[in-house]
Order: structure tokens, then sequence, then C-alpha cells
């Protein structure tokens, strides 16, 4: 669908990458100029240039990457005609539905043609989309789009209303995609829609449990089984590289040493008291004995002040602040890379409610082959032990 | 290309058709599902579920279920999902270990011998169930429900898709799958964007769950190369339950770490008689046969280093930086690298170290939530078991680096600096002010950051 020639050439589809946010699609013509904040490029310049490449704006100031486009990519840089669906939901509804190389797929509606792009993709040239939107704008819209993406042989489009008009192809497709905005209306077309001849399969994909409810009774009502429903999102991740956490062995040595500075302290409260005691006792009188006592006290806590700011003399046995802060050094030095969870992340999307369709045309054609097996079989068959009986 | 309108060619229903040597999934009634490889004129024994000629099975469409009547099959048409009335029933009067049947297993498994249907021995206990009528509908379904599925003698057929393989596996033993689960895989395959026709390299040592994805979406167009830690190719057991057609597999072929290596010479042994003439027929064909191996190992090797493969997908037990390494050279423009880890922190390194290297755009790291519901009517819920992890994926693109190209902001904060510098050469300001004009600066750059320009690639990671 998409060019997968090395170079770039005139008329290409090229994702354009300025940053992880701002992404755009530009489709090669010679003679024009892409213009933006982040540089003026001309076309003719990308021409012939590799894929994924980074170019400088010709003014020097700023770059862009061009990239080839991928479903993936398409749906960061698709101009937005309605809400679209991600890279979890379609990826996990591909998977489900057993989409791959050949398969046929009815997706209704349209909208921005995020599913078509990546369902164009996986089905290739032989296998067939068959593309439903309602509102004309947008089927036109999206029309034009796969024409100029080159999807023409495998995708059809079509304005039709599916749930009052149903689809236009009958007893045909292997899977259907419903993106309505009420499913259940489309139920019985679809399984018209799907080949009789073998196990088909459906996927309806609605934000409201309670549009989930109606579908699933209206699949059960049409016949369809192994009714599931699922949910699935990314987390994106937040890598950091930060220092690795500190040890709790510096938190220690540095209580420590507070505990040894306190315990400092009060020797030298009590080395002071008592030295003050001796002046006292030392001197005449003994009338200002607790006022003496009081001031000296005070003078102490003065001193104490103005001594923990400065470094204490260690007291014997205390050891040295340097042999302290040694353990915590080296783990400061040591960086290492970290993930969390973004701290605001899409929390839903919507709820894919799945079934499966076993046509009674197969299940009829197994049991007449069954019992005709069964016939042939019964004279050759050897009797043999049933291991559980 | 065939767009006809109509049920298509009988060469793509033959894929759904079980066929004599394919390996079956089969479902129990109990949930279980049993590998089973399928040969014309043997006898499928499934335990207490019965057993049955296997020819019965031979020509038989996928994803059927059958009950086991005398050795051969009734095909059980699908139920749909019954109604339950609610009533005013509660648990208020039922007890634990309470004694409510007297039906013993002895009687039961007399009743089985009879060859009595399930339903019909679940009847009689219930009739029997003392307690039964105090259960709720709920209740009483999910007993029924139980029952039924433990004395059944019959089977599913497991349609052989990749969703029902991967599911199978992971259940099995997700730490042999690396812990990809079905959305992981379908998640690695749509950013490498596989398509019929593209050509990649892929290093899977998820018991091959991965290669099988991408030969399914090649479908026998295209090309996958694998490099594997040993001497022969890898057997890639996932494989197995797929039973790919031949055209399918035949675009696959493996190198392994010493033969992918450019500067490594293999050594092969000469393919020439030492004689300079054949002694035998014999020695001649071992000869040819040798010379044909080392052949094609030399054709694969200048297919890898000839390059420009549509992308890379990593799903390995060896250190992704050390493989990105190796093959990165061979990866076109705007290839695909998907790598998958069951650990984040192998992840995160990896990030951290990609971020800082133009070679590698937009690196970004993501974990899959998955979520099953029970959707039953009035009884609707998210499953109360469910699968913690299926891994973590990061991708990132291949892009060739311009070193002359610079971003706009960095032109824009040298044009701020210049002048700034002008600005303050010509105030000649005191020391004390010159810290000022600085900080306007700052605060721009922080407004414009908040605008996707090239710098926000940064701020979002950092």
């Amino acid at each position: 669908m998409w060019s997968t020639a090395r170079e770039i050439a005139d008329g290409d589809l090229v994702i354009i990458w300025f940053t992880r946010d701002a992404l755009q699609p530009l489709h090669i013509t010679a003679g024009k100029e892409l213009n933006t904040r982040f540089g003026v490029y001309r076309h003719s310049d990308l021409v012939g240039v590799p894929y994924g490449s980074k170019v400088g704006s010709r003014n020097g100031k700023g770059f862009i990457h061009v990239l080839r486009p991928t479903p993936e990519l398409w749906t960061l840089a698709l101009p937005h005609r309605t809400q679209i669906l991600y890279l979890a939901d379609i990826a996990f509804v591909t998977s489900w539905l057993d989409i791959k190389p050949g398969s046929r797929v009815i997706e209704a509606g349209t909208g921005s043609g995020s599913f078509s792009h990546s369902t164009a993709r996986t089905i290739g040239p032989t296998g067939h989309l068959w593309s439903y939107e309602f509102h004309e704008a947008r089927a036109s819209k999206a029309r034009e789009e796969f024409t100029r993406h080159g999807m023409d042989g495998i995708v059809t489009l079509n304005h039709r209303n599916v749930c009052k008009d149903g689809f236009t192809v009958e007893d045909t497709v292997d899977a259907v995609f419903l993106d309505l905005p009420a499913p259940w209306e489309a139920v019985q077309h679809a399984k018209k829609a799907l080949r009789k001849d073998r196990t088909t399969r459906i996927c309806c994909f609605s934000p409201c449990m309670e549009q989930v409810m109606r579908t699933v009774s209206a699949l059960n009502d049409a016949g369809f089984t192994d009714i599931t429903m699922f949910e699935t999102l990314l987390r994106p991740q937040q890598v950091d590289v930060l220092p690795a956490p500190p040890s709790v062995a510096g938190a220690a040595a540095q209580l420590k040493r507070a505990e040894a500075r306190r315990e400092e302290k009060r020797l030298r409260q009590i080395a002071q008291a008592q030295r003050a005691k001796r002046k006292r006792d030392d001197g005449d009188g003994d009338g200002g004995a607790e006022d003496g006592g009081a001031k000296g006290g005070k003078r102490a806590r003065t001193e104490d002040a103005e001594d923990s700011g400065a470094a204490d003399t260690p007291l014997a046995g205390t050891p040295a602040p340097a042999a302290d802060a040694a353990p915590s050094a080296p783990a400061e030095e040591r960086k290492i890379s970290v993930s969390k969870a973004f701290p605001e992340v899409r929390g839903h999307t919507s709820y894919l409610t799945f079934a499966v369709l076993l046509p009674p045309a197969v299940y009829a054609a197994a049991q007449g082959a069954a019992e005709a097996q069964s016939s042939a079989a019964s004279g050759a068959a050897t009797p043999q032990a049933d291991a559980a009986a | 290309m065939d767009v006809a309108e109509g049920p298509s060619s009988s060469s793509v229903v033959s894929e759904q058709t079980i066929e004599a040597g394919h390996t079956l999934l089969l479902k129990m009634p109990t949930g279980d599902v049993r590998p089973h490889k399928i040969e014309k004129d043997t006898t499928v024994n499934l335990g207490k579920f019965g057993s049955f000629h296997a020819n019965h099975l031979i020509g038989q469409p996928y994803g059927l279920t059958y009950d086991i009547v005398d050795k051969s099959l009734k095909v059980v048409p699908p139920r749909p999902i019954q109604e339950v009335e609610d009533t005013e029933a509660t648990n208020e009067l039922i007890n634990d270990g309470e004694f409510v049947q007297p039906l013993t297993s002895e009687e039961i498994e007399e009743l089985k011998k009879q060859g009595l249907p399930a339903d019909e021995i679940v009847k009689r206990q219930i009739e029997q169930h003392a307690n039964y009528q105090l259960k709720t509908e709920y209740s009483k379904e999910k007993y029924k429900k139980r029952k039924v599925a433990k004395y059944s003698k019959g089977f599913s057929t497991v349609i052989p898709a990749l969703y029902n393989v991967c599911e199978y596996w992971f259940n099995k033993d997700a730490t042999r799958l690396r812990d990809i689960r079905p959305d992981a895989l379908s998640q690695i395959l749509n950013l490498a964007s596989i398509r019929p026709g593209g050509r990649y390299l892929c290093v899977d040592d998820a018991s091959g769950i991965v290669v099988t994805g991408i030969l399914q979406r090649l479908a026998g167009e295209g090309r996958l190369i694998t490099i594997c830690d040993i001497e022969s190719p890898p057997a890639y057991p996932c494989m197995v339950q797929m039973n790919f057609p031949k055209e399918h597999t035949a675009v696959i072929s493996s190198l392994n770490w010493a033969t992918a290596d450019e500067d490594y010479t293999p050594i092969v042994a000469s393919s020439e008689p030492p004689t300079g003439k054949f002694k035998s027929e014999g020695q001649k064909s071992r000869l040819n046969k040798r010379k044909v191996a080392s052949d094609m190992l030399m054709r694969h090797r200048e297919e890898l280093f000839a390059g420009e493969f549509d992308g890379l997908v990593i799903a390995s037990q060896y250190d992704p930086w050390s493989i990105l390494e190796r093959l990165y050279p061979y990866l076109g423009g705007s290839a695909s690298i998907v790598v998958h880890s069951p650990q984040v922190q192998i992840l995160s390194d990896l990030h951290a170290k990609l971020r800082d290297l133009p070679g590698y755009l937009g690196p970004s790291l993501t974990e899959g939530f998955l979520r099953r519901y029970q959707v039953l009517p009035g009884r609707t819920h998210p499953t109360m078991n469910t699968s913690g992890t299926g891994g973590f994926i990061l991708h990132a693109i291949k892009v060739y680096d311009d070193p002359n190209a610079s971003s706009v902001m960095a032109h824009r904060q040298k044009a701020k600096k210049a002048k700034l510098e002008a600005e303050a050469n010509a105030n000649a300001a005191p020391a004390t002010s010159s810290a000022e004009p600085e900080r306007p600066v700052s605060d721009e750059t922080l407004a414009e950051t908040t605008q996707p320009i090239e710098s926000s690639d940064a701020a979002m990671e950092s």
C-alpha cells in the first residue's frame, strides 16, 4: 500500500516526525514547500533521500525525521475525524478475530480509518476489507485517503448505514468488527455477511457496559456462541536515570554523629557546671549560689548553641567524620535507570465483546461425515479398553 | 487479486480441516487443553473423558465440540447462554461441611459405567441433594455446570489460530513463552508492522511464539531470518500446533551468533574429494549434500550482511543491547525495532541507553494490561483470577543521523545567549544584578518546551 523502496520518491506518502507528540503525514509533491516552526523544507529536497533520514532545515534551523508510513505511525499522525482506535485495541482485535493475510473482513464504521489501515496491512493483497461509514463527508474523505494510499485493491469503502441497510456482501467474510453506537442493531446483518462454511468471528467495540449488555443479548439471540469480553490498555512507562537510592547506613552514621555530639555537649555541660561549682566553692560566701548556678547553666547553653554549627572537637573514642561519610559517597556516584507508569494514563478505551459463529451447516455436515466414518469404521475398529470406564 | 464475493477457494478452507499428521489442541470439558498428534487408524485416548477412533476426526472442520459415544463422535451443537431467573434465595441456611449428597462416588462410577450421559447423572445427584433447593439460581447453574464438566465424555477441537496457540502455551508455561501473552504478541506484530512480503530479523528465545506470529503474518511471502544460540536451526515448538502449510515455513532461515558474525569465517569442511575424484556414489552424494549446506549458509550470511531489513523483533534471554549492536547495521532506514522482556529493568536500561543515541528514534516503553470479563445476564464481572503480566515492550525506529542538522531549540538558545551577552556587555552591569537577566531566559525556555519542539522529547523522558 505504501512505498517499499529504500529512497523517497515524488508522490510518496511520508510521515514527518517533528517530535514524539508532533507527527504529520506528507505527500511528496515536487515544487511544494513544507514550512513549519521546525524549519523550512522543499519537497524536492526529500526526493531521493533514504527513508528514516534526519533532514536539516534549509535555513539551518531545526530538523525533521522523514519516516516510512506504517499503520501505527499513521494512527499517531492521522487527521482525526472521530475518536480513533489505538494500538492495544487494534492489535488485540486483529488477534482474536484471527485476521491474517488473505482474510476477508468487514468494519463499520470507518471513522478516521485507523483500524482500516492496520487491517489492510495485515490482510495484504490477497485479503479484502469492506469498510462502511454512514457519515457522508467522512466516507468520502476516507475513500480519497484509501485511494491516495494505494489501498483500492484491498479496501472497498461504502457510504451506508449498516444498522438500517445491512452490508453489501453475504456469506463472504471471516470476521466482522463493529465500532458503532448501537452494534446490536447490526448483529443480524453481520450474521448474514459472515461466511457459512466455517467458524467465523465478530467483535463489537463499545465504551459503555450498558451497550455491552445489549450487544451480548443480541449476539446470543442471533446464535453466536463463546461470547466473551475483554478490556486492554497500554501503560506507558516513564524511564528515569537517577542516582542509586542511598543506603540507610549513611543516615545511621549521621544519627550516630549527632548522638555523639549531643553526648559531647552533655559532658561539656557537666564539666562546665563542675568548674562553676568549684569557682563558687572557692569564692567566699554562699548567698548567691542558686543565682550563680542558673547563670552558669545559661552561659553553658549559649556556648553550646554557638558551638553546634562549628566542627566539634571529637572526644576520645568518637570516630572521625571522614570515616562516617565514606560508605555513602560511592552510592551517590552510581546511576541507575528506573521506570514507573506515567502519572496520568488512558484508563479506558472501550470494551471488546467477542463471539464466534458456528454455522449449523458446518456441524450438520460434520455430523454427516462423522456418521459415515462411524459406519465405515465400525467393522474395522478394534475394541479397546477405555482406561477411565 | 481475487475480490470475488462469495466463499473462497477450497485451498483456504483446507487450512481449517483436520488432517492426519496435524497436531491438535483438544479442549476437555473441564477446560484443560491437551496437544495430540493425530495419525490415521489409531485410537485417541483422553482418559476419563473417553477414547475414540482417530479416523472419525480426520476431515472434520476445526472448532467443533463432540460427545464420545461408543468410540465414535457425535457433534454437539453450540449452546446459547441460559437466562437465569433471579430468586430470593441466599446462602443464609447453607452451612459448610454438612452431609448433603447421599449419592456416593462408587454409585456415580456405576452410573457412568452404565453409559448414562453426564446431565442425567447430575440430575440424579440434584434429586438427592439435601440443600439444592436452598441454593440461588446462580449457584445452581454453577453447580450443574461443574458437575456436567466432571462427568462428560467428550472434547472440543481448538482452531489453530495464533491467538489460541499463544494462549495455550501461555497458560501451560508462561516462562517458556517469556511471558508473551496473546495481547503482547499482537502488539509486537503490529509494532513491527509485519506484512506479507516484508523482510524481518528475529531473535526468539520464547519457544518460537514470535517466529510463529511472523510466519503467519507473512503467509509465505517475504523473508524471516532468525538468529539463535545453537549450532543447528532451532525447533521453535510453538509452530507445531499451527500446522502451517509448507509454503509458510519456506520463508524462514536461521543463522547463529557465530555464523551471523561478519568478522568470523565459519569452518566448513571441504566438499571436494581429497583425491580429486569421488571414491564412490555414497561419497559423492555425501559431499554434494555438504556443499549444498555450506552454500546455503553462505547465501544466508550474504543476505543478512546485505541488510535493509524492514524490522527486528527481539524476545531473548540475552542482553538486548548486545543483540542490537550486532543486528542494527542490517536494518533499513525507518525499520521498526521491537524488544520484549518479562522484566522492566532490562528494558529501562536499554531505553536509557537508546534515547541518547541519534540512530534510534522515539524509544517508548509500554506494559500491556488485559482483563477478561465473564458476561452472563445479571452476572457480568471481571474474572476473579487473571494473568498479572504479559511482559514489557520497547519500540524504536531506526534512523540515519545527520550530525550537521541542529534543532530549532539549540538555535533559539544560541540566539538568546548571544543577545544576552551583548546586553550584558553593553550595560556592564554590576556583579549582583548579573544573575537577574538569566531568569527570564529559563522561564521562556520552559514555556517553549510545552510546545512540541525538538527538546520536548528529552523533557518528556527525563
